[in-house]
């Protein structure tokens, strides 16, 4: 039993279940008693809501309870994982597009439909900001409530706040060549496949709520600080969710349900239709404006950028984002002079959050498409500009901050390698390559309880949410590779938090190094107690008895756990626990509350064709190259680059929220906000992998599931700028605007 | 969902006489893909629904009889691009067909249903159009056959009166070779409602058919019988006026999402180039 499983790529623990559909998502569950909601909105962008009259709803068959914020204790709970600024629902204004005024509970899903559409409001429609230039207006109406800011100086303002962050002398830099643009990224959204779905129902003197959360433990939380209970009162369930990408990591309509559920006496169940989840979760949109100094032998001299990034009407994690996306935003390269200024600008759309690159992408695609016109004005190559200022492993280029913790050199010169770089492109083709770098994460807690049963099968406890990324697996194999148990005798059980110790949350490609890591740990001190048993039964001196992948090594000779383990437990049986905890406490003089426990690395290149006369963007060749330390799974390591790089074509190519004149998304759902399908991929895809064992996590991984997606717009910008011959310095890179940015350049 | 009753007459006479007598209130399910769609959205509202798939006379199918092709109202767009006689007489037919939605979308559309939502955008009235088609309806007054270019109003509007329902599309097999295709613009390569559909036909005798949709009300045709157009010989410029006049027709609007006139419109212009360059092309390798 000493093969490695680390390294290999079993079939995904769980995987059966969700593709043949046995899977249980929130949106499956169905509880006895349950009464379906609806969430009762305005058509508009910003109202002020005069009043609401029930009577005709309540009237309906079936409908048990309307309630509004009216209903609810006063002053009205509020939430959020950075500001407790989101009420639970909308008090006397509504400040978005599909802010909720009221939620409707009923027998069926129908009558609570029929019931929604009856709930009469009457409201006064207000001016609405929803661009960056209106919401920075100083006559703008204001989006926040100052007296919800007290003290701050930016209070009168849609500034929430400001990020600024540098090193060097921007202002006293000389450099040979400066170049400067302003380039946008579009507002997008997740669309994960699953609905976002929450069910809540009172359970003794407590309540039990289901969510298609990331986060478990976090919304645990909301939900016992809104309702007054302990935390022991109230029990999260996670069912692993279809699809989260950032989008489900904080609490949404669960205070909401909750408080619903308690009012009705009865379990009550909300499914939120691909319409409604627009409407809840997005992508923040941004402006950059980029100067680079460069001198002519290609030395970067500054970087000068400043990211405005329209977030919504409440803060969610959205402000995080801004300034921890923005952080890195001069680049993997060394610059001696930096500046950077990103604010997070407050507007009546729908509140931004975490999404998959968490605010990297954005300013990933100024800066990188800025280094190419840097690179083209003193006539260098995309390429050779990339490699002569990229940071080395152990150079601080962030001076405050982790230094490289790889040789990202390798990353860069394979992609080029896989992409042919140099060679000659047929006519009507371009290349592009981009280097894309997120700061891992900054904080951490993740708990694990690992238990050996008395037959060498093994239960993994971690609160980490497998929303597809295939935690489940790595934590089993983990397991399995030191225990020595094969993989199908792993159990790894996750979403409950009345029964899964506490993990802090699922995001920023961590699991599989700080849970891994806590997993390794508490299957470590089971190896420990493995030990003491073996030196026991065999009397020998402990120090001279090793466990190693599920092999116990005593002086003369190797023994299975088993024979180990049976032994040891005796008549009674019983079992071995072991217990794993992963701390990364925030550190207050970091900029960012802490140092990153790894960097994200990826290069992207691609070949692409233009058609001419109709704008079509064809990419030919995808190459996408990570550096994740070492891959514990290779298949769903690729799975991941994949998946990342072809949402990251999403935003590239074709996905953009429409508004009308006052604020309202006019292509809300599939129709009108296109994602890339199958049909939409790249002719050929090549995802690699660098693996030096150099990352913190388990076997020297590092996370690595949001790398591919953060340089792709920029790489594929380049690609297109090449075949046409003109920047285009706007996203999606649609048919049209490639189209109507030949037409202009031909009349120009 | 609004509730409705749901009714599956078996003959054609009795599906007409629930449809006369419900009016505006009934409505006629072959596929549902598109009015499912509005059940759901609640921008249809019927008090009935009168599901054809149980009617034996309609039965999906495509056959020839006396010169034309007859193509049951109730055949879905898969059995349509896959039908040997329609490939062979009418390939921009086919090739519309096979480009409606998705592979499951095309498995449950009819042809029927495409014609009678109406949609500017609808994929198979533009070949349709160019091959001349008739609309054959039945009613309370018996069975009227419609031209298929006075059949558009404009969208989700058709000429049908109460109690008509379309039982049949006929299509007249040409006499002299002809050579045919459909091209459409989307904003991605999987499944999109198009921004223009466009269908031509040349036939031996030099008439070019075009019709477009997607850029006004309604589908538009255009025939060219100079001879001009169908001639891979006269030389760009003489055909330039030509084509201009051909899509005088299109307005597309501006409050579109999907694209814009001006993008619309230059799209028109390539797609009919590049859809006159294949039909000719068919129409020569077919008469060598
Ligand atoms: C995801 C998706 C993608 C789509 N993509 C395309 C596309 O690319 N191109 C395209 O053209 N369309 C597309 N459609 C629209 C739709 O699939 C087609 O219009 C289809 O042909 C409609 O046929 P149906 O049988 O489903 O019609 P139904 O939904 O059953 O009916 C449509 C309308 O016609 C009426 N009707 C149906 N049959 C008759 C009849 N025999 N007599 C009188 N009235 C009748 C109905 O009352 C209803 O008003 C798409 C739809 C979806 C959902």
């Amino acid at each position: 039993m000493s093969a490695t499983i680390i390294g290999t790529s079993p079939n995904r623990v769980g995987g059966i279940g969700r593709v043949t559909g046995s899977q249980q998502y929130v949106a499956d569950l169905r509880l006895a008693d349950v009464l379906e909601a609806r969430l009762v909105t305005l058509d508009c962008a910003r109202a002020r809501i005069i009043s609401i009259d029930a009577s005709a709803a309540l009237a309906l068959p079936g409908v048990r309870l309307v309630m509004t914020a009216a209903d609810l204790p006063q002053p009205v709970p509020r939430f959020g994982p950075q500001l407790e600024d989101r009420p639970v629902i909308a008090v006397g204004e509504t400040k978005y597009h599909g802010d909720p005024v009221a939620i409707v509970a009923a027998e069926t899903k129908d009558a609570a439909d029929a019931a929604a559409a009856l709930v009469r409001v009457e409201y006064e429609e207000l001016p609405a900001v929803f661009t960056l230039a209106a919401a920075l207006d100083p006559a703008a109406p204001l989006v926040q409530d100052p007296a919800l800011r007290p003290g701050d100086r930016l209070a009168s303002t849609n500034v929430l706040r400001e990020h600024p962050i540098g090193w060097g002398d921007v202002d006293a830099a000389v450099a040979d060549v400066v170049v400067e643009h302003t380039y946008t990224f579009p507002m997008v959204t997740h669309f994960a496949i699953e609905p976002h779905a929450y069910i809540a129902a009172p359970d003794g003197d407590g309540i039990a709520v289901w969510s298609t959360i990331q986060h478990p433990n976090w919304l645990q939380k909301v939900i016992a600080k809104v309702l007054g209970m302990p935390l022991a009162k109230v029990r999260v369930f996670a069912p692993d969710p279809g699809g989260g990408f950032g989008g489900k990591q904080h609490a949404k309509y669960e205070p909401l349900v909750a408080l619903a559920a308690i009012r009705a006496g009865r379990p009550v169940r909300l499914v939120l239709s691909l319409e409604e989840t627009f409407q809840a979760v997005r992508r923040a949109s941004c402006e950059v404006r980029v100067r680079t100094g460069v001198n002519r032998d290609g030395a970067l001299v500054f970087e000068d950028i400043a990211a405005d990034y329209l977030i919504g009407a409440y803060a969610d994690i959205a402000d995080r984002v801004v300034g921890k996306g923005s952080y890195p935003a001069a680049g993997p390269y060394t610059v001696p002079n930096v500046r950077i200024l990103a604010r997070s600008v407050l507007s009546h759309t729908v509140p931004s959050t975490a999404f998959r690159g968490f605010g990297n992408p954005q300013v990933n695609w100024a800066v990188e498409s800025n280094l190419d016109e840097a690179a083209l004005a003193i006539g260098m190559d995309r390429l050779e500009i990339r490699l002569r200022n990229i940071a080395h492993r152990g150079d601080a280029f962030i001076p405050f901050d982790t230094p490289a913790d790889g040789e990202w050199s390798q990353t860069v010169t394979r992609a080029a390698e896989l992409i042919g770089w140099g060679s000659p492109l047929p006519p009507g083709r371009g290349r592009g390559i981009a280097l894309g770098i997120k700061s891992g994460p900054t904080t951490g807690l993740s708990y694990s309880t690992v238990r050996l049963l008395g037959d060498g099968s093994v239960i993994v406890f971690a609160g980490t949410s497998d929303m597809g990324q295939g935690a489940r697996t790595v934590f089993a194999q983990i397991a399995a590779q030191e225990l020595g148990a094969p993989l199908d005798w792993v159990t790894v059980v996750m979403g409950d938090t009345a029964i899964v110790p506490y993990d802090q949350q699922t995001s920023a490609s961590r699991s599989t190094v700080l849970m891994g890591n806590s997993v390794l740990m508490a299957c470590r001190s089971i190896q420990a107690q493995l030990r003491t048993m073996a030196a026991r039964l065999h009397a020998v001196d402990e120090a001279l008895v090793g466990v190693d992948r599920g092999v116990v090594h005593l002086p003369d000779r190797d023994l299975s756990v088993i024979d180990v383990l049976k032994p040891g437990l005796g008549r009674l049986g019983g079992e071995l626990t072991g217990n794993g905890e992963v701390r990364k406490d925030a550190d207050p003089s970091h900029p960012l509350s802490g140092a990153p426990a790894f960097f994200e690395f990826n290069c992207t290149a691609i070949e692409a064709e233009v058609d001419r006369e109709t704008g079509d963007v064809t990419i030919v060749r995808h190459v996408t190259v990570s550096d994740v330390g070492r891959a514990l799974n290779p298949l769903q390591v690729r799975t991941q680059d994949e998946g990342a790089a072809i949402q990251g074509l999403g935003h590239t190519l074709m996905e953009h929220y429409i508004f009308d004149e006052v604020g309202r998304i006019r292509n809300l759902g599939a129709i009108d906000y296109r994602i890339p399908t199958s049909m939409d991929l790249p002719l050929d895809l090549v995802s690699e992998t660098i693996e030096n064992a150099d990352g913190p996590g388990p076997y020297g991984s590092k996370g690595m599931s949001e790398g591919a997606l953060l340089c792709v717009a920029a790489a594929v910008g380049a690609a297109v700028r090449e075949a046409i011959r003109v920047p285009i310095r706007d996203l999606p890179l649609t048919p049209e605007r490639v189209w109507r940015a030949l037409q202009e350049r031909e009349t120009a | 969902m609004h509730t409705f009753a749901y009714v599956r007459p078996t003959t054609v006479a009795e599906a007409v006489a629930i449809l006369d007598a419900g009016g505006r209130d009934a409505r006629v399910l072959a596929g549902g893909t598109d009015l499912v769609i509005r059940l759901r959205d609640g921008s249809a509202t019927p008090t009935t629904v009168i599901d054809l798939k149980r009617i034996a006379d309609l039965r999906p199918g495509v056959r020839e009889e006396g010169g034309r092709l007859t193509i049951s109202a109730t055949t879905v767009m898969t059995d349509v691009a896959a039908d040997p006689l329609v490939r062979r007489h009418f390939p921009a037919l086919a090739e519309a067909a096979a480009v409606v939605g998705s592979v499951q979308i095309r498995n449950r559309a009819t042809l029927g249903g495409n014609v009678c939502n109406a949609s500017p955008a609808a994929d198979t009235a533009t070949p349709l159009l160019v091959f001349d088609a008739t609309v054959v309806a039945e009613g309370p007054g018996g069975t009227r056959r419609i031209a298929i270019d006075d059949f558009f109003v404009r969208s989700g509007v058709t000429t049908l009166q109460r109690g008509e329902l379309v039982t049949a599309i006929e299509l007249p097999i040409p006499a002299v070779a002809t050579g045919s295709a459909h091209v459409r613009r989307t904003r991605r390569r999987g499944h999109d409602l198009a921004s223009v559909t466009l269908s031509v036909r040349v036939d031996a005798l030099g008439v070019t058919r075009f019709a477009y949709g997607s850029v006004g009300p309604r589908p538009v045709l255009a025939v060219d019988d100079t001879g001009v157009l169908a001639d891979p010989a006269v030389p760009a410029e003489a055909r330039s006026a030509i084509l201009e006049r051909m899509f005088a027709d299109a307005s597309p609007s501006p409050r579109s999402m999907r694209a814009s006139p001006a993008y619309r419109l230059a799209m028109l212009r390539v797609l009919g180039a590049r859809a006159l360059r294949s039909a000719i092309e068919q129409l020569a390798a077919g008469s060598d």
